[in-house]
């Protein structure tokens, strides 16, 4: 047995001790903890972890397979999404408790707080008190034992799994039922409260999901395929477009989901030019030898950083709302071309990891594939809070996609359309994030980049957030930036233009005279190097692309992403049409995308005069429309427009190819 | 989106209020690394108290502490003693006129922050230990205080938009407030309209004010705190403090934390129970957790 004095520590080192004594199969004993948060976060050995008194925030999260006791009581989030081992709380726990476990037992021997068990997926949260309001609220599996009361709407939205209480019930949630106990059900029940010592004499009232918001009522009906460049057709009021939306909207009664981003005019990169008249430029072979387009993202703190070949990654697009396939494509592509690839939302693969120099994992608000192990094989973490296409909702993924596989990975039942929560259950405010930044900073050792992904809405307040609250880099996506799948209202209404994004979040960071030392990343748009250079000249350090990267890998644009039944293979999970996915070839093709990328960013920074694309600036530009003077402060000159700049980049690679 | 903490000693006496609180908030300053107020209730002066926030430069500061003078000699307030220290101008005043007009006078044309016989806000850009090594918070003794860490999201960081805040025309009562009130404009306009004046884009000071106009119309701390949690939208925990209470009140949604711990002697409020594991280290405190939608207030 080690024993730690947190009143002699500072949280990081004590973590540290606590993982290596957890390599040396050493049980611990925390003395002092004094409600300190993180402690013991991110251990992956099987030993015993025994706090003598409170702990604060997220004691024993993202541990696998670890024991820990903790004599008192714990602060939020206690056992934050173990997927193995235990955490008993002597005393009260705070609110939600046991979030997002999968697998493991937490045993509260007191009261717990608000949102106990929040998008859990697995194993035991039991409750020797009472539990605050909304217990249970939205959790995928798993069972949780009240012992004493529990307060109003008791799981609400729940999708499966078992709530059992003892004492009163004052409220159900929406969608959910009482239903008498199976057989042996109680016995279970009653062999986990002997083996924690709990007693208890009375009956069990029994809450399950009652199936009446599982899916959607009315599927979202097959179209015709309707491309993208069509439906941006908005020159007439009454386009066919229009007219789609109307129809089907008096079949299924609702708003309607589709993939892809908005498809409606909006100031953008094309609206400013370059200062100098880069299509007279001469480019040179040894143009990508001469001009340095190293990037780097996510030194802010000392981690390493994602070290890229030019400013350019790959947008962050989940397993789930696109294939397997596709995913491991995509970082075999990235690898090919020394860019990073970015998990989304459904978890890592051991393929697209293996395929992947580096790889971002992404932690989002239903926590679906989330998991110690894989952070810790990760280059760089990335919390979502939202994307440009729906700034302040969850993902959505219709039941099609919901296949056993991708249930497996996400924890979660298969077949219902699954609507991600729109919100983290333990990040409710900039002062909450500032302890889960702290407690993934705690989990890997402070080794890796910290980032945050945010769909621009309110970018000015935003971003100074983001900066407060330590991230090393951001990733930005404008209205333009797509999905698999969103209400069409949101897709095309919500969120400010990706140009607008940009100049918000400099503005922003230079009201409060941040130093220049967190990493912007924008995406939302990006199609070619010539956006990429326009964007690294207003100010951001790199881009992402991801619409781009799929187009260039097959992606035909139809925007029946949501159905499920892509027909290139790519928004899928139907084995069927996966297998149309020729995986080799597109991996191929979106690297030599990328490399396209390359070469225009290159020549056109020399064009500029450079030998840096990061020494290129707001004197490179001029706005073309009055509109985007306005948003960007750029010198309007719209004379520039007569002499169009896209050119270039074709010139350069069809003398390549020649 | 901050921390708040707050404490009051049951008994009279002179009880380290300052060093109490400024422990409690360095504890949770990791909620809110910009600025950092004290609310701190002493001895009752037999001087009126106020506090203004003046400019640190020294030719405005000059000019700004002019102005006050000759806005108290038009209400015919004449100044006792006075302290001009960091951001702020601190006087004791010899008035008795109508204290509503006279405030409301001088808040549209200084930066008026703190009105009390007993209360003295503090408040400034910086840490708990910053505020106190210009401030000098820990000598100061009494009853209770509130207290609040601040992360500027969608107010600047300037002195006057940190907290606590007063609540507008009357005396010995201030607010600290953690979450966002998301019906701020239209509440705003409807105290407006009721001759209400703010001086800060901060929704904190709107509960400051929502609390003023409930106590002019002769409602108890406890029915203020009532109907505040069904007024106010958004997601908050909130504390305030009279000359004799300190109350909290917290949003339905339970979304802002919020620990408790009494004793015979003493109630300590805080948003983290490191807070008050502060008070009392190597100690395990039986601590609670208020339920959503409720409220409590405690007298000395």
């Amino acid at each position: 047995m080690v024993k730690i004095d947190l009143s002699q520590s500072n949280i990081t080192d004590a973590n540290n001790r606590i993982r290596e004594c957890g390599q040396n199969g050493q049980d611990v004993e925390i003395i002092n903890p004094d409600a300190r948060h993180n402690i013991g976060v991110g251990l992956v050995d099987p030993i015993k972890v025994s706090i003598k008194g409170s702990a604060g925030y997220f004691c024993g999260g993202l541990s696998h397979g670890a024991h820990y006791e903790i004599e008192h009581n714990a602060g939020w989030a206690v056992g934050d999404n173990i997927y193995s081992g235990s955490v008993v709380v002597g005393g009260n726990a705070g609110a939600i408790a046991g979030v997002a476990i999968r697998g493991a037992e937490i045993v509260v021997r007191g009261n717990m707080g608000s949102r106990a068990g929040q998008v859990m997926k697995a194993g035991t949260l039991c409750c020797g008190g009472n539990a605050a309001f909304m217990a249970g609220y939205m959790m995928y599996g798993g069972r949780i034992i009240i012992l004493g009361d529990a307060a109003e709407k008791l799981g609400s939205d729940m999708s499966a799994g078992e709530i059992f209480v003892g004492g009163k019930i004052k409220s159900l949630g929406s969608d959910t039922m009482v239903v008498d106990m199976e057989a042996g059900e109680r016995d279970d029940v009653m062999e986990f409260l002997d083996r924690y010592k709990m007693k208890f004499s009375g009956e069990f009232t029994k809450v399950v999901n009652a199936g009446k918001k599982l899916r959607y009522a009315n599927a979202e009906p097959r179209t015709r395929p309707q491309p993208f460049f069509v439906s941006s057709k908005s020159s007439n009021y009454w386009n066919p477009k229009v007219q789609e939306d109307i129809w089907i909207k008096g079949e299924v009664g609702r708003y309607r989901i589709r993939g892809y981003g908005a498809s409606k005019p909006v100031p953008h990169l094309n609206d400013i030019a370059f200062v100098k008249d880069v299509s007279k430029l001469t480019t040179s072979p040894d143009d990508l030898k001469d001009i340095n387009l190293k990037t780097t993202v996510g030194g802010r703190y000392g981690a390493k950083p994602i070290s890229l070949s030019m400013p350019v990654m790959i947008a962050p697009m989940s397993f789930g709302a696109l294939s397997r396939k596709v995913k491991i494509a995509l970082a075999r592509a990235s690898r090919l071309s020394g860019i990073s690839e970015n998990t989304g939302e459904g978890g890592m693969l051991d393929e697209q990891r293996a395929e992947a120099d580096q790889l971002i994992f992404q932690c989002l608000s239903g926590r679906l594939g989330w998991n110690v192990k894989d952070m810790q094989r990760a280059d760089a973490i990335e919390i979502y809070i939202s994307q440009g296409a729906k700034p302040g909702l969850g993902g959505q993924l219709m039941a099609k996609k919901v296949t056993p596989e991708l249930a497996a990975i996400r924890g979660i039942p298969q077949g219902i359309d699954l609507r991600s929560p729109s919100r983290h259950p333990d990040v409710l405010g900039a002062d909450d994030l500032v302890i889960k930044v702290e407690e993934f900073r705690e989990v890997t050792g402070h080794k890796v980049p910290l980032g945050i992904k945010m769909g621009a809405g309110r970018v000015n307040d935003d971003i100074k957030i983001a900066y407060k609250d330590g991230f090393d880099f951001v990733e930005l996506d404008g209205l333009q930036g797509s999905t698999g799948a969103a209400s069409t209202e949101v897709l095309e209404n919500v969120g400010i233009p990706t140009l607008s994004a940009v100049q918000e979040a400099i503005d922003g960071l230079k009201e409060i005279d941040a130093k220049d030392d967190m990493d912007l990343v924008m995406m939302g748009g990006i199609k070619d190097g010539v956006d990429v250079v326009k964007m690294l000249a207003l100010g951001a350090s790199c881009t992402s692309v991801g619409t781009s990267a799929i187009i260039a890998g097959g992606c035909i644009a139809c925007m029946q992403c949501h159905v499920g039944s892509c027909p290139v293979g790519i928004a899928t999970q139907d084995k069927e049409h996966e297998a149309r996915y020729d995986l080799d070839l597109q991996a191929e093709n979106m690297h030599r995308y990328f490399e396209s990328l390359r070469w225009q960013i290159a020549a056109i920074t020399r064009a500029l005069g450079y030998d840096d694309v990061h020494k290129v600036g707001r004197d490179d530009l001029v706005a073309l429309t009055p509109e985007a003077a306005d948003i960007t402060g750029l010198p309007y000159h719209p004379e520039y427009r007569s002499n169009p700049q896209p050119a270039i980049g074709l010139e350069v690679l069809s003398r390549k190819a020649g | 989106m901050c921390g708040i903490a707050g404490v009051l000693y049951k008994q009279e006496g002179a009880h380290d209020i300052g060093k109490t609180l400024i422990n409690m908030l360095d504890g949770c300053q990791h909620r809110g690394p910009d600025s950092t107020g004290f609310a701190l209730y002493g001895d009752e002066k037999e001087q009126l108290q106020l506090r203004f926030i003046v400019p640190t430069e020294e030719v405005s500061r000059k000019k700004a502490i002019e102005n006050i003078g000759v806005l108290l000699a038009k209400h015919g307030a004449t100044i006792d003693s006075e302290q001009s220290i960091g951001c702020s101008y601190q006087i004791s005043v010899n008035f008795d006129g109508d204290l509503h007009a006279f405030t409301k006078d001088i808040e549209e044309h200084a930066k008026l922050v703190s009105v009390g016989h007993t209360l003295d806000i503090i408040k400034d850009d910086g840490t708990a230990q910053e505020v106190d090594a210009t401030y000098n918070v820990a000598a100061v003794k009494g009853t209770h205080a509130i207290g609040h860490v601040r992360l500027a999201t969608e107010s600047a960081v300037r002195p006057e938009a940190a907290h606590p805040f007063w609540a507008t025309g009357f005396e010995d009562i201030a607010i600290v407030h953690n979450g966002q009130i998301t019906n701020y404009w239209k509440m705003r306009r409807r105290l407006e309209r009721r001759d209400f004046t703010f001086h800060t884009d901060n929704d904190s000071e709107l509960v400051a004010v929502y609390l003023a106009d409930k106590l002019a119309q002769g409602e108890t701390l406890d029915s203020v705190l009532e109907t505040a949690i069904d007024d106010l939208d958004g997601t908050f925990s909130f504390l305030v403090s009279t000359q004799n209470e300190i109350g909290y009140a917290k949003d339905h949604l339970a979304a802002k934390p919020m620990v408790l711990f009494e004793t015979d002697e003493m109630i300590a409020i805080a948003s983290e129970e490191v807070s008050l594991n502060r008070l009392f280290p190597g100690q395990s405190i039986t601590s609670t957790e208020p339920a959503p939608g409720t409220f409590q207030t405690w007298s000395r």
